[in-house]
């Protein structure tokens, strides 16, 4: 008896050992019980200040088990800053960062919320987050004037990744400012453990002037309508992920990207060049898709993807709408490093000139046609006419030595069959062959199909090459004996002429 | 003896000059006629059109020089000895002394006042605040015409200055170009207080639209805001209604109006 | 010389005037007291007060119309209800001061009219009107919201606000029809 509890506890213990939870599965047709069971009860504990970070960085898991009361103070900023090279923006934030700061709670929390407006700030405030389950998701219950603050408190009752927006008249041009963030409501059991957690929010926004003209732009209030953006952009500004501030990785680590669309008009088509999202939780919520290249983020809405990084190499995320990703600024880096994995992405191998196999140069086939035409054509420039087109037609089947392809093709090369009766030759280009034929001795039963697509002077050029070649004793065929042999011979059905 | 008396009469002048500052130059006026508009906060539901009658309003906001000669006349609005209850903490903050601006910005349009502490001052010279379709009617103007709302390039200008970092400075009281009634800083300066304060009943989630909800507001409800392009008005209603009556703000200003007492 | 000792009585009594006109108002009341502002109340039976007609006592203090058909006979229910609910001490003490937001048509005669339709006791409660600036001024004050439409009727926010007995705001609350909770906890202390 001792044996097996020794042997159950080490079992335990082994299975608990790491901080990999076992991820839970939540079946497609099993639901959580959405907010009818995300009230876990009154807080417990002593009450706990939110960690909130800027973007693209994550707070570390709330690792909490229990619902607890969570203080969050969220100060509204209007700053002036570059949105792109030499271009400057007056954003309205949360917490000084567009999109601003990330607040991260477990279901079932209280949250006692601050929202503060900075003196400085022109315009009042307040706040909608997506999380709440309350008449404007707070909004009415937070309109902060410039200088002054206000509180409320909710409770998280459904998990999922949400969006925070400011909602004060005219709330498009308080989103196009710059006024939104993502609230992660941690389902109870937490997420799983990643390597790398990071925060990305998309969102369009309007210009007086164009696209990276320079100076200060300000709103333009027409083109918000018109659903016209000036930039699309990845964290507010068009270098917010690229360069020096791209996001980073190793090889054989486990990404999680919570990425939100702020809007305040566009639909976002997400998608991350060179990888594969193993896993996305479509919408925030709580199911999930496998193997996904490109995912809708609604605006106003988000998504939680996952991957895991086998390639080193810089990583493109764009919007798949794919202008905007290019003329617009929707573009961000992610920097995986570590070792190559040919085995599984090998880089270029080959990089030679291409030309089609069977063309060849031309060259001589035309200058046997001005010769033709000129009335001046030599056996010379017939049999190198000849040749380039042997090649692009006949070596197929006959082998560019002539020698055929035993039992299956009859030579050419040193041909009793072909040498003795040039004039039958020139038929069966023309019609084609079917049936047993003895050539040096062997007998070939194939089909050679009529060269219909062949003209005369084709023809002609083609067999006083192959008479002349390989060993062949020589000979011609001119064009008026091609001509004479096609008139008296019957073509078959469906040849070209 | 007559040397005595005149210098006697400078000193007394001298001592008793703050009395007499009632009549020292103060902004001047501008008349406006009377009319009907409509107006971005319908009086009622299907009233979509507001009147007012003829008035006439400072033809610039009033400035830190203005309200520090108020300041010395009333030293209980001084902000070392303001009731609490009439202003809040940052009342006057920016003032280099509790009695003076400063120099450097005495031009400028005071800010930091709040509504009782305007409310007095335009009290003190005779006058009040212009009530909220007053100042809509003046501010309807463009520089040419007397209403320029559905011009979206007028609306765009004053969107621009939404986008002014608010850390640069404020220019000089009525240093701006006036519009079509001669009156200045109407946009792009500061807000301005407006005496019906407490009547801009806007639910605080500026989204609801026509609040249903009778017992919060008898009557019908919140305003519905009309003309919802009208981003510029839209934004200055927004401001005023998200203000308390005691509250200050640095972009906060106003200026005072004589005329008919509007409704209240 | 005796001219020179005119000239500085004047400039003494100049000098006087200007801190006199100067002076501060007496620090009767805490910074934070709505009864600092003066205002000229007429109650139901003709008498004049200031707004700090119940100071020493703590008060419940409102804003309604006579007329108004909705929310405010729901006031005086809810006023009442949260009398109720306080012991007979603390209801002796507690005063209730109702002001006027139509001026024009609440006279003390329409104020005493209504008193005695819904049998106020008008030894604890005031029904009062005064000049349509104090209307305004007072509102803001306790942050209440009013309009009036063009019919005539009034457009008003709900509040009912906690005096202390120095008029300070303690607590607002703007619950209609039920005591509100979180008011009668504040009051019992």
């Amino acid at each position: 008896m001792k044996k097996w509890l020794v042997l159950v506890a080490a079992a335990t213990v082994l299975t608990a050992c790491g901080d990999r939870k076992p991820a839970v599965v939540v079946p497609a047709s099993v639901d959580t019980g959405g907010s009818r069971h995300g009230d876990f009860g009154p807080p417990q504990g002593e009450p706990v200040m939110a960690v909130l970070t800027s973007p693209p960085h994550v707070p570390p898991a709330t690792g909490r088990s229990a619902p607890a009361k969570v203080i969050v103070e969220l100060e509204v900023q209007e700053v002036e800053r570059e949105i792109a090279e030499g271009v400057k923006y007056t954003f309205w934030t949360f917490g000084g960062t567009v999109p601003g700061s990330f607040i991260r709670v477990r279901q079932g929390d209280t949250v006692e919320f601050h929202l503060k407006n900075h003196p400085s700030s022109k315009m009042p405030h307040n706040i909608d987050l997506h999380g709440v389950t309350g008449p404007g998701g707070g909004a009415a219950s937070t309109f902060t004037a410039p200088g002054h603050r206000t509180q409320f408190t909710f409770k998280a009752l459904n998990q999922g990744l949400y969006v925070y927006h400011c909602a004060t008249a005219p709330v498009g041009m308080h989103v196009a400012n710059g006024m939104y963030g993502l609230i992660l409501v941690e389902p109870p059991q937490g997420l799983s453990h990643v390597d790398h957690e990071y925060y990305v929010m998309q969102g369009d926004f309007y210009t007086v002037g164009k696209y990276r003209e320079k100076g200060h732009q300000a709103f333009d209030m027409q083109k918000a309508i018109d659903e016209n953006p000036t930039y699309v952009l990845f964290n507010g500004a068009e270098t917010a992920l690229t360069g020096p501030n791209a996001l980073k990785a190793q090889t054989g680590e486990s990404v999680r990207m919570f990425v939100g669309n702020g809007g305040p008009n566009l639909v976002s088509s997400f998608h991350l060049i060179g990888e594969i999202f193993d896993k996305v939780q479509y919408e925030g919520g709580t199911h999930f898709q496998e193997n996904v290249q490109t995912t809708l983020i609604p605006a106003g809405g988000a998504v939680t993807v996952e991957f895991h990084t086998e390639v080193p190499g810089n990583y493109v995320l764009v919007d798949h709408s794919i202008f905007r990703a290019f003329n617009k600024g929707a573009l961000a880096i992610l920097e995986v490093s570590g070792g190559p994995r040919l085995e599984i992405y090998s880089g270029k191998q080959v990089d030679e000139s291409y030309l089609s196999e069977k063309v060849g140069d031309l060259a001589p086939v035309s200058v046997a046609v001005a010769a033709s035409a000129a009335g001046t054509l030599t056996k010379e420039q017939q049999i190198q006419a000849g040749a380039v087109l042997f090649k692009g037609t006949c070596s197929t089947c006959h082998q560019e030595d002539g020698k055929g392809l035993p039992n299956v093709f009859p030579p050419l090369a040193g041909s009793d069959f072909l040498l003795a009766d040039s004039k039958r030759a020139i038929g069966i280009v023309l019609n084609g062959l079917t049936g047993p034929v003895t050539v040096n001795g062997n007998t070939f039963t194939s089909v050679m199909p009529p060269m219909s697509q062949l003209n005369d002077d084709a023809i002609a050029n083609i067999l006083t090459y192959a008479l002349n070649s390989w060993g062949n004793s020589g000979g011609q065929v001119t064009t008026k004996q091609v001509q004479a042999v096609r008139a008296t011979t019957k073509r078959p059905e469906g040849a070209a002429h | 003896m007559r040397e005595a008396t005149r210098c006697g009469w400078l000193l007394a002048l001298a001592v008793c000059a703050p009395c007499l500052w009632a009549v020292q130059p103060a902004p001047e006026r501008a008349k406006i006629p009377g009319g009907t508009f409509a107006t971005i906060l319908p009086p009622a539901d299907k009233v979509k059109l507001a009147t007012v009658r003829a008035f006439a309003i400072d033809r610039r906001t009033v400035s830190n020089a203005d309200f520090a000669r108020f300041v010395l006349d009333h030293p209980e609005w001084r902000r070392d000895r303001v009731a609490r209850v009439f202003a809040d903490p940052g009342y006057l903050q920016h003032w280099s002394s509790p009695t003076g601006a400063g120099k450097s910005i005495d031009a400028q349009p005071v800010t930091q006042v709040s509504w009782f502490a305007a409310k007095a001052y335009c009290e003190a010279r005779g006058a009040r605040l212009p009530s909220w379709y007053e100042w809509e009617f003046v501010a309807a103007a463009s520089e040419s015409v007397p209403d320029a709302r559905a011009d979206p390039q007028w609306r765009q200008s004053i969107l621009d200055w939404y986008a002014r970092p608010a850390t640069a400075g404020l220019p000089a009281a009525g240093s701006t170009r006036p519009n079509f009634y001669g009156v200045r800083d109407v946009h792009g300066i500061v807000w301005e207080w407006v005496l019906d304060l407490g009547s801009m009943m806007v639910s605080a989630d500026n989204r609801e639209q026509g609040d249903p909800d009778l017992k919060r507001f008898c009557g019908t409800g919140a305003l519905t805001m009309e003309e919802k392009e009208n981003y510029a008005m839209l934004m200055r209603v927004a401001t005023l209604s998200s203000m308390q009556a005691s509250y200050t703000s640095s972009t906060m200003g106003f200026r005072c109006a004589v005329g008919p007492d509007p409704a209240p | 010389m005796r001219r020179l000792a005119g000239w500085l009585s004047l400039l003494l009594v100049c000098t006087a005037l200007n801190t006199t006109l100067g002076a501060e108002p007496p620090a009767q009341y805490p910074p934070t007291s709505i009864y600092q502002l003066e205002a000229a109340l007429t109650d139901q039976d003709g008498g004049l007060h200031g707004l700090d007609v119940y100071r020493g006592h703590p008060v419940l203090i409102t804003m309604f119309y006579a007329s108004c058909p909705a929310s405010c006979p729901l006031i005086i229910d809810t006023l009442r209800a949260t009398e109720k609910d306080l012991t007979a001490a603390q209801r002796a003490d507690l005063r209730v001061l109702m002001i006027s937001i139509d001026p024009e048509r609440d006279t003390p005669a329409a104020l005493k009219s209504l008193a005695g339709t819904r049998r106020i006791d008008t030894t604890r409660w005031t029904l009062a009107r005064t000049d349509a600036a104090s209307v305004r001024t007072i509102a803001a004050l306790l942050n209440l919201q009013y309009r009036k439409l063009p019919n005539g009727e009034y457009n008003h926010s709900t509040v009912i606000a906690l005096l202390t007995p120095q008029g300070e705001i303690e607590t607002r609350s703007s619950k209609l029809g039920t005591a509100d909770a979180a008011l009668l906890a504040r009051m019992r202390n």
